[in-house]
């Protein structure tokens, strides 16, 4: 019953709109993400310059973040709204600034979570499911424990995935993040050769296998036993732990996917001149992304297409080289994979060495004669349901049950077998209460919202020149500067972050139907807003009579509530005038420019949210001068905002003249925003007339 | 539906400077609709209100709030404990709200946030005029759509009179004649013979002199009458 927040939130209003925000569909780059990554929310933290706010959102569902910020296959930037306008997103490499940008506060934060389940639990391998689910359980109060037969932990990230795509460091801040919960780490420890799984069983409550595919396929074709042939993943596992293989001069890699790529890649890093890939697909059917083909190629790889292993050839014992077979086709007409070749054509391509790298499969040996039951061809049973095995108590998590997929689904499915464990060990039903990642998204932009948004590229990432890159395993992708970073977020629609009504409070008076640049409410008995539509600008909550809209992105009372903090401590004695600007917090950010001493900012994602309420309550709290600075150069990214901003100070002003303040303490500003200085010389401007104009009395 | 606007915050002050705790109360029907005295508008005067006690250096507590109408009693009679924490509602809801929620709160005074001013339509955002003024006996099938009573400046049951101007009223060139218009719109209707026929003097018993009006539907007062003697009988209060 209070003007005042702490009492409105109570209210049922508040309520209302909490449940509407959790129920609007996702946008559809979180929706893609296996782990429901907020994107929209964290870009827009980091447009506003709010990097630790970006890291909490990101880390609060995301374990391996900085490994995702690095390697993450981002099925976020595929979706991405704006592909239709012109490209998508750089989703990944603006994670990576936010959590490079906020790692000491990332580091301060790392606590001892106190175990107060008294359960213990054990965790065979630390991939990203292992060590998600770890994260999950630690958090929770549980005691957690973790074996690795790896001397690290980190599970492929660590052991497979070569470092100048994934520097250690970044996979050491995800890792250091959860060990610091309190967790026995137990590396240089496999199961089946330095303890049992009995053992395992035996010591813990409750039991997790997250082992992963550590086996690599190999091929049944002749000469392919005996020195010179290779595996991926023990060659990748040779370079992850520095240990050099001897490769000779020339170096074939059978395989055309993502491993493969890494395979050839280290292998020319390790100072193989001649690498050369073959594999059955074409250039476009190969299951390798085109950006890895592309940096393979540039850094001198060359691929054989279409072409089939037949044999190894040799001379004695050493590997002369491998004869190929033409294939004729690789998927039938149902799509499925199913090559056929063509016996006449066959060739020979000479190598030293041959590296197989067509799969991979789980090694589950360890589990022969437990309770664990593997069917024929080597899966562990299981039910996804409640992610357990057979054997009660012991659950299944990532890719040794789900396959080959990417590291973010793992942890998916980490957080899927934390939360069945905790289940099972307080008792409750597991089936139908882990968590679902399966989400509704809101559709694509309709033509006619595509048309009212500017076109800007995607800000390029820098990367060393393949002469340079190909010397070593260190990083070759270059993160975002601040300035680009800034940029690359300000090009964020903020889909499915935009506008929610109250229905309890609209009473269908049209005005945000009105006054929506985008079209997005639709207003019959009541106002409903097409989030396929809005674009987040915040033009409308202002507007409404009711006060019935609400952002899922902010919380639109928020300024005002806080004003009083904003403001801060008003000085008797001052000599200037105390100003509280709002002004866009993006172009903040990006001109990173300075303002003057005097000057209270509020940083808004557009002057579009200014509320006529929000002036007069800065004015209440003790504004000498109230400016909203508008960004004039056609760098906003909201189409027909200025006029309706100009509409609510005039009113402020009025208002303000009311009281007999003076209109002129209130201003509508225009800065340009391709000239930082220009928005401290508008407020500096502002000033000098309030100095005029008188300092209020305190 | 009711159009109100915006009092002077001196009016207000006037009549709110005497009371330590205030309530706004917004009303979120016809009067937030023209933008006179919704919940934003509710929030925009308390915080005014506030202000205007700092200058004066008055104590004084000003909230605000709002529910969806003041003139039905299930939108308020849920909030009624805690408007009672008030020493004075300022509703801004229209005199029908004004009224009828300052029946109903006991020794807590309500008083009027905006003037109510007509009823009208939205002619363009921002823009309301009046069309109707509720005179209790409609003749608009007599006058193409027009209203005279409300629209005619001296209320002519039949008319122009001889102030009509080139469409405009002798009051103000500012002003439509309302008659004009009805010639016009009956010509359009192809029923302008039908203002050959002179109407009677009219029956004013419908409209302002009788005291307060009141409208009961048989229908549904019979029922409703009956379940309240039943709450009655059962030692329950209307
Ligand atoms: C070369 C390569 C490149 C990749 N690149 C990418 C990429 O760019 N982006 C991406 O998203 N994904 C990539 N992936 C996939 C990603 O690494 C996997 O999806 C992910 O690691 C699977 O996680 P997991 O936890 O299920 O298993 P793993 O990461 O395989 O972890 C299983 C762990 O269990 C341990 N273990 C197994 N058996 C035992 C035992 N008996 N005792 C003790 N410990 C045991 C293993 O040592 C391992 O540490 C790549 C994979 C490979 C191999
Ligand atoms: S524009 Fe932003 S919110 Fe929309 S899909 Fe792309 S990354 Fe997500
Ligand atoms: S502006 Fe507010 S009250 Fe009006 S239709 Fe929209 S949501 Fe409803
Ligand atoms: S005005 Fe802006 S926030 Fe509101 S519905 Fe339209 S696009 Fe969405």
């Amino acid at each position: 019953m209070s003007g005042e927040s702490a009492e409105e939130k109570k209210g049922t209003h508040f309520q209302r709109v909490a449940a509407l925000k959790e129920t609007r569909p996702y946008s559809p780059c979180r929706a893609a993400c296996p782990v429901n990554t907020d994107v929209q929310a964290y870009v827009g933290f980091i447009a506003q310059g709010r990097y630790t706010d970006a890291f909490e959102v990101i880390r609060s569902v995301n374990p391996i973040a900085s490994v995702c910020s690095m390697i993450c296959h981002h099925p976020c930037e595929q979706s991405c709204r704006r592909c239709s306008v012109d490209e998508p997103l750089a989703v990944r490499p603006l994670k990576r600034f936010a959590l490079e940008k906020s790692s000491e506060y990332r580091r301060n934060k790392r606590r001892l979570v106190e175990k107060t389940k008294g359960k213990s639990i054990g965790v065979i391998g630390s991939g990203p499911a292992g060590l998600t689910a770890v994260n999950d359980l630690a958090d929770l109060g549980y005691k957690v424990t973790i074996y690795e037969r790896h001397p690290v932990l980190g599970g492929m990230l660590a052991a497979a995935i070569p470092p100048y795509r994934l520097p250690r460091e970044a996979l050491k801040e995800d890792i250091d993040d959860v060990v610091a919960k309190g967790v026995e780490v137990k590396t240089n420890c496999e199961i089946g050769r330095d303890i049992s799984l009995k053992e395992i069983i035996a010591n813990h409550d409750a039991v997790l296998l997250a082992v992963g595919l550590s086996s690599s396929r190999s091929l049944n074709i002749p000469g392919v036993e005996g020195p010179g042939v290779l595996l991926a993943i023990p060659f990748l596992e040779d370079v992850a732990f520095d240990r050099k293989p001897d490769l000779g001069k020339k170096v074939l890699v059978i395989g055309g996917g993502n491993v493969a790529m890494d395979v050839a890649r280290s292998a020319r890093r390790l100072g193989v001149a001649n690498v050369e890939m073959v594999c059955l697909e074409s250039a476009e059917e190969m299951p390798a992304w085109k950006w890895e083909v592309d940096e393979a190629v540039e850094e001198g790889i060359t691929i054989s297409h279409r072409w089939g292993p037949k044999a190894v050839r040799r001379e004695g014992d050493k590997v002369k080289g491998l004869e190929v077979v033409k294939v004729t086709q690789v998927f039938d007409t149902n799509g499925r994979f199913s090559p056929t070749f063509d016996n006449n054509q066959t060739k020979l391509l000479e190598a030293d060495t041959i590296i197989i790298t067509i799969g991979q499969m789980a090694n589950v040996g360890f589990l022969k004669d437990s309770a664990v039951q593997v069917d024929d061809r080597g899966r562990v049973a299981w039910d996804p349901k409640t992610q357990m095995s057979s054997a009660k108590g012991v659950f299944v998590s990532g890719e040794v049950v789900t396959g080959p997929g990417s590291a973010i689904a793992a942890a998916a499915s980490g957080h899927k077998s934390a939360m069945a464990i905790h289940l099972y060990l307080q008792g409750e039903q597991i089936e139908d209460h882990l968590p679902s990642y399966e989400k509704e998204k809101i559709p694509q932009m309709p033509p006619d919202v595509i048309e009212k948004i500017n076109r800007e590229p995607r800000m390029p990432i820098k990367h060393l020149p393949p002469e340079t890159r190909c010397n070593s395993f260190a990083s070759f992708e270059f993160s975002y500067d601040e300035e680009t970073a800034l940029k690359e977020a300000g090009r964020c629609r903020g889909c499915g972050g935009g506008a929610v009504v109250d229905k309890n409070k609209c009473m269908a008076c049209l005005t945000c139907q009105r006054v929506c640049p985008y079209g997005a409410p639709v207003v019959t008995s009541y106002s409903e807003i097409r989030p396929e539509f809005c674009q987040a600008c915040g033009l409308c909550a202002p507007e409404c009579p009711g006060q019935a809209i609400s952002m899922v992105s902010y919380d639109v009372r928020e300024v005002r509530d806080t004003m009083k903090e904003i403001v801060g401590p008003l000085d008797a004695s001052r000599s200037e005038p105390l100003v509280v600007a709002f002004l866009c917090s993006h172009h903040l950010g990006v001109l990173g420019y300075r303002l003057p001493e005097n000057v209270r900012t509020v940083p808004v994602h557009c002057t579009s949210r200014v509320d006529v309420n929000d002036i007069l309550k800065a004015v209440e709290c003790g504004a000498d001068g109230v400016a909203v600075v508008q960004c004039a150069g056609g760098s906003c990214k909201y189409k027909g905002i200025g006029q309706r901003v100009a509409a609510r100070v005039e009113r402020a002003r009025q208002l303000v003249a009311m009281l007999g303040m003076g209109a002129g303490r209130v201003e509508l500003l225009t800065a340009d925003s391709s000239d930082g200085k220009s928005y401290a010389t508008v407020c500096n401007d502002f000033s000098g007339r309030i100095m005029e104009l008188g300092l209020r009395k305190r | 539906m009711i159009i109100g606007s915006q009092k002077p915050i001196d009016e207000i002050w006037g009549m709110v400077k005497d009371f330590h705790k205030v309530l706004v109360f917004g009303c979120n029907t016809c009067v937030a609709i023209c933008h006179a005295g919704g919940e934003k508008e509710a929030e925009t005067i308390a915080t005014l209100l506030r202000m205007r006690a700092s200058q004066e250096g008055k104590e004084m507590t000003v909230d605000f709030s709002s529910v969806m109408r003041h003139c039905e009693p299930e939108y308020f009679v849920p909030v009624m404990d805690d408007l009672k924490k008030y020493d004075l509602i300022l509703s801004t809801a229209c005199g029908v709200g004004v009224n009828f929620l300052s029946d109903r709160t006991g020794t807590i005074p309500v008083y009027p946030g905006i003037n109510t001013s007509f009823y009208g339509a939205v002619e363009s955002p921002g823009d309301f005029v009046e069309l109707c003024a509720g005179c209790g006996n409609c003749i608009l099938h007599l006058t193409g759509g027009i209203c005279p009573i409300a629209r005619c400046s001296k209320t002519l049951m039949n008319g122009p009179c001889g102030g009509t101007n080139k469409g405009k009223c002798e009051v103000s060139k500012d002003i439509d004649c309302a008659w004009y218009l009805i010639v016009e719109r009956m010509k359009k209707l192809g029923t302008l013979e039908k203002l050959a026929e002179i109407q009677p003097a009219r029956n004013w018993s419908t409209s302002r002199d009788g005291g307060p009006r009141r409208v009961s539907l048989e229908h549904i007062r019979a029922y409703e009458e009956q379940e309240e003697k039943k709450t009655e009988s059962e030692g329950g209060k209307k």
